[in-house]
Order: C-alpha cells, then structure tokens, then sequence
C-alpha cells in the first residue's frame, strides 16, 4: 500500500504546474546549451566593423612619413604608401585551378586540361619580363561570394558577418573597392552580377551579367569579351575588372575533364594572347599602359567533378598570374625562399611561387598607394610587389642623397616601410575588433601578439634610426641590410601570427565543440524518453492495465516516419526537397488512416477530408519552392504549377483575390459557432469575438488594397499603418486578458476537458490573427486547411481509440503526434518558407511600420516565420488530448490523468523535433566539408537551431498557461 | 514495360472464373477495372506528390500499369461485391490460395512504388531517376516480391493442410 501511496503522491506532484514547467525549462536549458556549444564550434562568426581607414590616419603611425612628406605638395596622390603602378587590369576567371595554368611538369603527370594557357608560360619564362605565375590559397569557404568579399577585404569572411546588412548582401566593411573609389581611381567592372550586388555604387562603370544560370557557358564570357577590349584602348578608368564565369560553369556542368573546360580554357588562352598584345603594344613610354599591371587570378578552385565550396586543396588551390607592362631598368631582388623553378614542355625555365589570398587585398593598396581597408589582415607580398614595384622612380625616395645604395636596399627599404604601415594597420584592426565584437580573441592570444608587435617595434626603432643614419652619412649603411632584413622577419612573423589566430578563429572548424554540443544534445533526447516512460508508468497506475502490450501499426508507423523524416536529412537533396518529403509522409499517414477508417468502416468522410487536403498543402510548397527557384542557384523547372499560373486569365485572378475573402470569412464563422458551442465564460469570450473582429479588421485591409476604391491618401495610410497596428494590439490585448485570466482564474473541479479546450481555442484565436496578417493573402487559405487537417487529426484518433479502449501507453499519442509535427513541417513550407535566408520574407518585418527597428522588426519577422509552423501547433497540441474522454474513471483522477497526458503529449512533440535537430547536427557534422555546407545545411541547421528553441520556448509558456 | 500489359492481361485470364460467372464476363470486368483502378491510383499519386501538367503523359500509363498489377487480378476474380473488395485490401485475412494469389502482390506493387519513389530526389541526376520510372520499377520489383511470398504462403499453407490431413 505504501508504494501506491507514493506513486500517488508522485503524480499528484507531477500534474502540478511548477514541475512540470520546470520540466519543461530544463530541457529548454539544455537545448539551449547544446545548440550554443555546437554554434561556437561550427557556425563561425565575424563581426564586420564600420570603421574605414583614411588616407590621414597614416599619421597615427610609427612608420616612415618624412619620405612621403616632402612629396606631399608635389605628389598629391600619395597616400599611405607611395603608388607603384597606375593601372591595373584584373581579369578572373571563376574556379581556375592552379593546374590550369601552372605547366604540367609540376605535377606527378600530365593531364589533358594542363598546359592549355600556354600564353601565360610563354610570358613567366621569357628571361627579363616581369610575369611571374603564383599558387594563390584560398580560404574555405570557397564559394564565390566570401571568395570576393575575402579578395576585396583582405579578410576571412566567414559564413554569418554579423553586421548591419539585413539581408542585402552588399559589403559594408571597408574594402579594396571603396579605398579605390574614394582615393579618386576609376573601376570599371565587367561579367559576374555578384560583384554588382557587393558593392552597388563604387564602380564608374559597370556591366553586370547573370550569373545563376550555371548551364549557360557563354554569356557572360561573351559579354566580358565585347567589353573588355574597348576599355583597353581608353582611359578613363584606373582599376578594369573582368570576371569570366566559363570554367566555373563548364566545372560545374561537365567537370574538369570534358571537352567543354578544354574548348573554355583554349577560347581564355586566345583571348589572353590578344589581351597582352594590345597592352603591350601601348606599354612603350608614354603609352597608355606604360605603368600598367596585369593580373590574371582565379577566386577559387574547383575539384574534377566542378564542386566547390570547401577547404580541400584542389578547392583552395587557385593561381594568380602577375605581369608588369614597365620596363624595368633593373632586375628584380631576388627572393628565392618560396620559389620553384622547373622546365616547362618546352625546355623554357618557369618559376612559380605562392601566395595567400588573404594577401591581395594589402599588396594591390600598396601597389596602388591607397588606404589599406580597415579589416585587412594580409600582408604584403614581397613577390608580387616586387614585381611591380621592383623599379620605380628611386630618386623619389632618396632624394637629394645622391649616394649609391643598392638597389635591393633601397627596395627593402621601402618595402620594410610599406610592411610597418602594414602591421601598425592589422595591429590597429585587431585592437578594436576585440574590443568591440561579440566574441573576441581570448586574452592569451592577445598578449601573444601584442608582444610579437612590441617586439617589431623595437626593431623598428633602431631600424629607423639606421636609415636616417644611413641616409646623412654614408658609412653607416653597411649595417643597414641586416638590419632591415631582420625588421622585416620581425614584421612577417607577426603578420603570419595574426594570419594564423585569425585562421583559427574564423576558418576552422572546433570539433571539440562540436562534438560536445552533439552529446548534449543526445542527453537530452535520453531526458525526453526517460519522462515519457515515467509518466507512462504513472498513467498505467490509473487505468486498468490491459496487460498485453501490442504495439499498433500506426504507432509503428509514426516512429518510421519520424525516423526516415530526420535520417532523410543526411543528403543534401533531401534537406533541398524537405516540404515534399514532409508532405508525402504526410499523405502517406492519410491514406493509412484512410485505410483504418474502411476497416472499421466509420469516419470514412473525414479520413478523404484528410486526404485530400494533403494535395492543397503541396500546392503551396510547390509555389514556395517555384518563388525560390527564381533566386536561387537550385534552378528547376517547376514547369507545370508556373506555367499554369502563368497563362491565368482573369478568372484566375479574381479567384485568386476573392478564395482569402471566404477563407477569412470560413474561419471567422468557425470561431463564432466555437462560441456558440460551448458555454464559455467571460475573458475567452471576449477574446474570440475580439479575433472575430480582427479578421473583419484584415478583409476591410484587403478590400482597400483592391482596386475596387480610388485610394486617397487617407485610405491609404489607414491601410498599411493602422489596421496592422490595430491588430498587434489586439493581439497583445488577448494575450493579456488570458494571462490575467490565468491568474485570477477559478478553481473548478469538473470539466477539465472543455476547459481546456475554451482556453486552447481562445489562444488559438489570440495568435492567428496577427500571423495571418502578417502572412499576407496566403494566411488565411493556409490556416484554414491547418484547422481541417487538425480536426481531421483529432477526429481519426478517437476512431482508432474507440476500438481498443485507452490502453494508455505512450504509443497512443505518437501517430497523432507525429501527425501533428509534420502537419507542422508542412505549414512551414506552404507559407512560402524555405530553410534559406533569402527564404525569410523581409516584406512581414514591414507589415505596419515603415521605419527600421530591430527589435520590432525581428520580432514580427519570427512570428511570421515560425507562425504557422511553431506556435500555433504547440498551442494547439493540447486539443488532441482533451478530445479523448474517458467517462468510466472519476473525476478527480481524471484530472491528474489529464494533465499527466498533456505533459507526455508535450515531451513527444519536443522528442520529436530534438531528434530532427540531432540528426541535423550530425549530418552537419559529417558533411561540414561538403560542396553545400554553406549554401544549404547551415542555413537548415540555423533554422533548425531556432526552431527547436521556439519549440522549447512555447512549451514552457503553454505549460504554465494550461497546467494547474 | 510496354509489353507486360498484354502479358498480365493474359495471366489474369488464367485464374479469373473461380466463383459464378462466365469466362466472357470475367475479361470485361478486368478491363473496365483497368482505367477505374487507374483513375484511383492517380489520384493516389497525386495525392502524394506526383506533378501533375498535360506533359505528364506518363503518368495515366504508369497507373494503368499499377491497377493493372493490383486491381484487375481482385475485379476478374470478385467483380463488384463490396465485402470481398473489402476483405481482401482492408482487412488482410486471407482464407483462400486465391486471396493470397491476389492481395500479397497488389500490397507488395503498392509499397514497392512506394519505396521507388525515395531515390527521386536524389542529385545523381541520372536518367532513371526521373519522375515515374524509378517508380515503376519499384511497382515491379513490390509485385514480384509478393509474388513469391504468395507462391510461398500458398505453398506454406499446403503444406500445413497436408500434414493436417496425415
């Protein structure tokens, strides 16, 4: 008896409101743990700065100025660093891999797409030109996009820059383009739209060519090509970029050995050979490209198959082909540490080096004399600005001397101090992004590098000191070459300690993490179904245990379903089809239900109901999915739904106006016989007739947004600001009321039941009416068939319990529950979502308000985003259990009974999404290398992520709004 | 896949006039129940995901295939009594070789098109994976597996039935 007494005891506890919230916030802490540990290993975030830098803040520094000083009057473009070349031509082809241009002799054998740009051998190997063919590293991700923001930035852009762009995706940290525009060089830019959206309003001149279609091979190549060449003979432009988008395409189509890349690569090396001549035809002095540099580079590479996107060498493997149209009077200095020379096919010497992308941004502003960008963490290249800059006017430097310094130390001179201008920048970058950004570097790195800095300061002192020195008396500049050499080790070691703390913070994956997150995340999937068994065994203490144990088909079926649903998120076409997915399990719950129902031959009508709704909600994820089709690189032909509304007559139009108008009107009438039905108490009354009205609220909105009225500006501003604006109101007035209620409520001891249900009904209403407001003219269609499919739900679970009478097991509840989550999953879809960012609808942020507020606008955003698909089935969710009634136990056991179900049904749907989350995050992690991971699974991981704690969130809220 | 009509057709003559009726009869049951049972298998489709546009001439093809593989069989041998439609697709409690002759492969063509149409989202982009082949062959190899099953049971069930008489 004593244990009975206990159990009873217990679940008297359990059916209380407190613990069954507390419950509910420990799994809500834990997600929340596990989802943050596994965001800081893998989700790798930057925040973007605003500052810019300017030519004036050269003052600030240690460096050199009085060089620069006295030209200043003379040698007005002189800015941080002196300019080395006047023009540069940057031509990139998409996804060059270094074997491409490198000859095949330096690699193991030869393969029929090397050796196909043999213009660019001819000119590395020619003795005294100044072409030299580098192996350019790229950072993952390596997709085109950050590849250009890295390019431009000189920085690791990483998957999310936190910043101030919603949704554009236009650059607003500092960057090459901007420094160039704002220190008066004129950009011409040619083919790939990306750089169009980037940055909107730097370039003189632009033309921009569609980049998505990735079956279209000639377009852009051809449009470049028309435009380049007229540029050339021109000149009024400083900096020309040419993007041609062939191989990226051809890779992607074909891979890299088909026909196509050959044909792409030999059309690139005819073009190249007309490019260099016309330069090098105006090159003599004088001419119009007298001190022009040429660089031909790739922005990332591709493997044989085309794909790109990770951080496997063949991907970050791209080239850069560097050529200086001066004729140089002098040799270049030689720096032999990075350089490998080989023959080529033809007996002709070939030297090639290597250099980081992260690198260009800062040697292309100190070839140019700008700024370096604000975020630049590169460091100068000694090669390459050698290369250009290998010979300029040196008397500018050391001008009244007149004493003989070699030309290697009047190089390393300079370019010690363009590295000091260089490394003061990065440590200036460093300094405030750790003070300011969200995450910053930890202390321990920090000192690390600030004594590496302290120490090339220094050396610089004294360095300073020499050349001074050096330059009044001219004994004393036999020391100067040590020393300058040694200053700029100094300098590289602490720019490489920068280049590799910023690595790790900002391109790696932590595993560790990672890895920690997903054990979390797995403890509290064994926290869920240890509760559910418990309470199980507390239910069964109730009821007259039926003794055998059959598991039924349908909860079989639930299980399979939930288990291929989340296990289907291991392949990246499955995460890009997931609506469907969704839907056909969906369906094929329907017609197993429907099934059911002709066994036991009643609720025939609503299991076809159930059925048939199904196709309606495809309708709206097909149309979802054809909106994401237009912007998006996963371009289909959804040929059949597009094109049938594309043809729409009239008809169709006025339709299409009209269906929300009954809709709306539908609903409106379900909620008033929903009040008629139950006697229903004060506050949820007046809660429904306030959404009655609300609904009337939105249909007169809509009404007016039809041409049917002239719109005068009153009718107007009423539209779109205040109705909105009325309608949150109401919405929060309702939310009120029912707090209040709860708070004052009465106790009652009969009718559990239909007291839930009038509560759960008047959340219901409290919430729709702002989603469906914000979800436009959809809103109403979608909620509408949620409520059929619901009901149908509802409906064909008593049916199946009416048979075998409430043998209460878990199992019960988990068809209708799985039910419920994928009916969820599905109204995610049909509301025109995706799990893509440009998926959100920024247009539901702005529904009622015109002015930017970020709080505000996100929080509409969110209710518009996870409406449908997470509040509202939450809320709704304790509707299934108050539908089963069972009359033959007595009432104060039913209630505990009650409550005690309600919590189970709750876990479920939790377990249920965490385990999506899980398998989510482990695909993740499998696939963290993978072609997509940026485009596709860390977008579905973050919506995920924000799911599930929304989940979490509201099953909190709901529990302490039901439970007593 | 063109051919297999005519040969199912012929093989549903086999074992058609079990019960009352006449031969004649029979056959022209199984074919009005041809395009019915297509009508509801497409609607099925449909119902779970298959596009549908006037370009999808496949697809009253695809299902003729399906009813032909499920439908017919059940329509020569029953004809439209209710209770037996019921029996045999609802309920799955077979009492006779026929019923297993019948509903383990209808089931099998069911499911088996059912799992064909997993790999159809798949980006391996090759040619078989377009919308109602894969699906098909699916159809196929569900009512070949339920054809041994029911050859297995029936077998099974012989068995059972001799070892009862001895």
């Amino acid at each position: 008896m004593s244990k009975s007494g206990e159990v009873q005891w217990k679940s008297e506890n359990l059916g209380k409101r407190r613990w069954v919230f507390i419950v509910f916030l420990g799994i809500l802490t834990l997600h929340g743990l596990a989802i943050l540990v596994f965001t800081r290993g893998f989700l790798l975030t930057r925040t973007e700065l605003s500052q810019f830098s300017h030519c004036s803040d050269i003052q600030q520094s240690p460096c050199f100025s009085p060089p620069q000083d006295d030209q200043m009057v003379n040698h007005s473009r002189v800015c941080w660093t002196k300019p080395a070349v006047d023009r540069i031509v940057i031509i990139i082809l998409d996804a060059l891999r270094y074997d491409f241009v490198a000859p095949s002799t330096f690699f193991e054998e030869k393969k029929p797409w090397m050796d196909r740009l043999q213009v660019l051998h001819k000119l590395a190997s020619q003795p005294g030109s100044f072409a030299k063919i580098f192996k350019a590293i790229a950072d993952p991700p390596t997709t085109s996009l950050q590849r250009l923001k890295g390019l431009t930035t000189g920085g690791l852009p990483t998957f999310i820059d936190v910043g101030n762009s919603f949704g554009a995706p236009a650059i607003v940290e500092d960057n090459l383009i901007y420094q160039m525009a704002k220190n008066g060089k004129r950009v011409v830019m040619m083919g790939d739209d990306t750089w169009v959206q980037l940055f909107p309003q730097h370039f003189n001149i632009s033309h921009p060519f569609p980049s998505f279609n990735v079956k279209d091979l000639d377009t852009v190549d051809n449009g470049c090509i028309e435009h380049l060449f007229p540029y050339l003979y021109k000149e009024d432009w400083d900096v020309l970029i040419a993007h041609f988008l062939g191989v990226d395409h051809a890779g992607h189509i074909f891979g890299v050995d088909s026909p196509e890349m050959i044909e792409k690569l030999d059309q690139y090396n005819g073009l190249l050979e007309k490019v260099v001549d016309v330069l090098e035809s105006q090159s003599g002095p004088g001419g119009l490209h007298e001190n022009t540099l040429l660089l031909v580079m790739g922005d990332h590479g591709q493997t044989i198959n085309g794909d790109h996107g990770g951080g496997a060498p063949e991907e970050v493997e791209t080239s850069l082909f560097a050529m200086s149209l001066q004729k140089h009077p002098s040799s270049l200095p030689s720096e032999t540490d990075s350089l490998s020379c080989r023959l080529d096919m033809e007996k002709r010497k070939i030297c090639t080096s290597s250099i980081e992308q992260l690198d260009f941004a800062a040697t292309v502003s100190a070839l140019l004399g700008i700024p370096y960008p604000f975020g630049c963490i590169g460091r100068v290249n000694p090669e390459l600005y050698a290369l250009a800059a290998g010979s300029w006017n040196l008397d500018i430097f050391n001008p009244e001397s007149g004493i003989n310094l070699s030309t290697l130390e009047r190089w390393m001179q300079n370019y010690v101090n363009v590295l000091c201008v260089n490394t003061w920048q990065v440590k200036r970058y460093i300094d405030v992004y750790s003070a300011s950004s969200v995450i910053g570097f930890s202390d321990k790195d920090m000192s690390h590098v600030s004594n590496l800095y302290a120490e090339a300061h220094d050396i610089w002192l004294y360095t300073k000191e020499a050349v001074l020195k050096c330059k009044s008396e001219s004994e004393s500049c036999s020391t100067l070459l040590p020393q300058l050499k040694k200053q700029v080790e100094a300098y590289s070691n602490f720019l490489s300690s920068i280049a590799a703390l910023a690595r790790s913070k900002w391109t790696e994956f932590n595993l560790k993490m990672m890895g920690a997150g997903l054990c979390i995340l797995v403890l509290s999937l064994f926290v869920h179904i240890f509760t559910i068994k418990k309470l199980d065994k507390l239910c069964s203490c109730y009821l007259p245990r039926s003794g055998n144990f059959v598991v039924s088909f349908e909860a079989i079926f639930a299980y399979a379903a939930v288990l291929i649903r989340a296990f289907s998120f291991l392949s990246n076409s499955f995460i890009l089809e997931e609506g469907k997915t969704a839907s056909f399990l969906l369906a094929t719950a329907g017609m197993l239900q429907l099934r059911h129902a002709i066994v036991k031959k009643k609720m025939l009508l609503e299991g076809l109901l159930f059925v048939l709704v199904v196709p309606l909600l495809r309708f709206g994820i097909e149309l979802g999915q054809s909106k994401q089709a237009v912007n998006s690189l996963f371009l289909k032909s959804f040929a059949s739904w597009t094109v049938s509304i594309d043809n729409g007559t009239n008809l169709w139009i006025y339709v299409a106006d009209i269906l929300p108008f009954l809709a709306l009107v539908f609903l409106a009438y379900i909620l008033y016989k929903s009040i008629r039905h139950c006697c229903c108490r004060g506050i949820f009354k007046y809660v429904v007739v306030g959404t009655i009205f609300t609904s009337s609220l939105i249909a007169m909105s809509w009404a007016l947004d039809g041409n049917i009225f002239s719109p005068s500006a009153v009718i107007v501003d009423i539209k779109a600001y205040w109705i909105p604006r009325i309608i949150y109101v109401i919405g929060l007035l309702q939310l009120l009321l029912l707090a209040i209620s709860q708070l004052c409520g009465k106790e009652k001891t009969s009718g559990w039941e239909e007291d839930t249900i009038v509560k759960a009904t008047a959340m219901l209403s409290a919430w729709s009416s702002t989603i469906i407001i914000l979800s436009g003219k959809q809103g109403p269609l979608v909620a509408l068939a949620a409520v059929i499919q619901g009901w149908c739900i509802i409906r064909l679970m008593t049916l199946e319990r009416g048979k075998n009478d409430c043998y209460e097991s878990s199992t019960s509840y988990s068809s209708p529950v799985a039910k419920w989550s994928l009916l969820a999953v599905c109204l995610f879809f049909c509301t025109g979502h995706w799990c893509a960012f440009d998926g959100l609808r920024y247009a539901a942020a702005f529904v009622g308000f015109d002015e930017f507020s970020l709080v505000r606008q996100a929080a509409l955003l969110t209710i518009d985003t996870f409406g449908f698909s997470h509040i509202l089935p939450v809320m709704g969710l304790p509707l299934i259990v108050a539908a089963c009634r069972r009359p033959e136990v007595q009432a104060e056991k039913r209630k505990q009974l009650f409550f005690l179900q309600l919590c189970q049904v709750y876990l479920m749907y939790g377990l249920i999404m965490a385990i999506s989350m899980t398998l989510t995050i482990i695909c993740v992690t499998i696939q963290r290398r993978h072609l997509m991971v940026w485009g596709l699974f860390a977008p579905k991981f973050v919506f995920d992520a924000v799911g599930l704690l929304l989940t979490d969130f509201f099953i909190c809220f709901a529990s302490l709004y039901y439970f007593k | 896949v063109f051919l297999t009509p005519v040969l199912i057709l012929l093989y549903s003559y086999l074992r058609h006039d079990r019960n009352q009726c006449s031969y004649v009869k029979a056959v022209g049951r199984g074919l009005l129940a041809l395009p019915a049972g297509a009508v509801v298998i497409a609607l099925g489709a449909t119902i779970l995901g298959a596009p549908v546009g006037f370009e999808y001439v496949i697809l009253p093809l695809r299902s003729l295939l399906m009813s032909l593989l499920t439908f017919v069989p059940a329509a020569c041998v029953f004809g439209p009594s209710w209770s037996d439609w019921h029996r045999i697709f609802a309920r799955t409690k077979e009492n006779e070789s026929t019923d297993y002759m019948i509903s383990l492969p209808a089931h099998g063509a069911v499911i088996g098109a059912w799992f064909g149409a997993w790999p159809m989202p798949l980006d391996w982009e090759s040619p078989w994976q377009e919308w109602p082949i894969c699906v098909t062959y699916g159809t196929i190899a569900g009512y070949l597996v339920g054809l041994v099953a029911s050859s297995g049971c029936i077998f099974f069930r012989n068995h059972q039935q001799h070892l009862k008489e001895e």
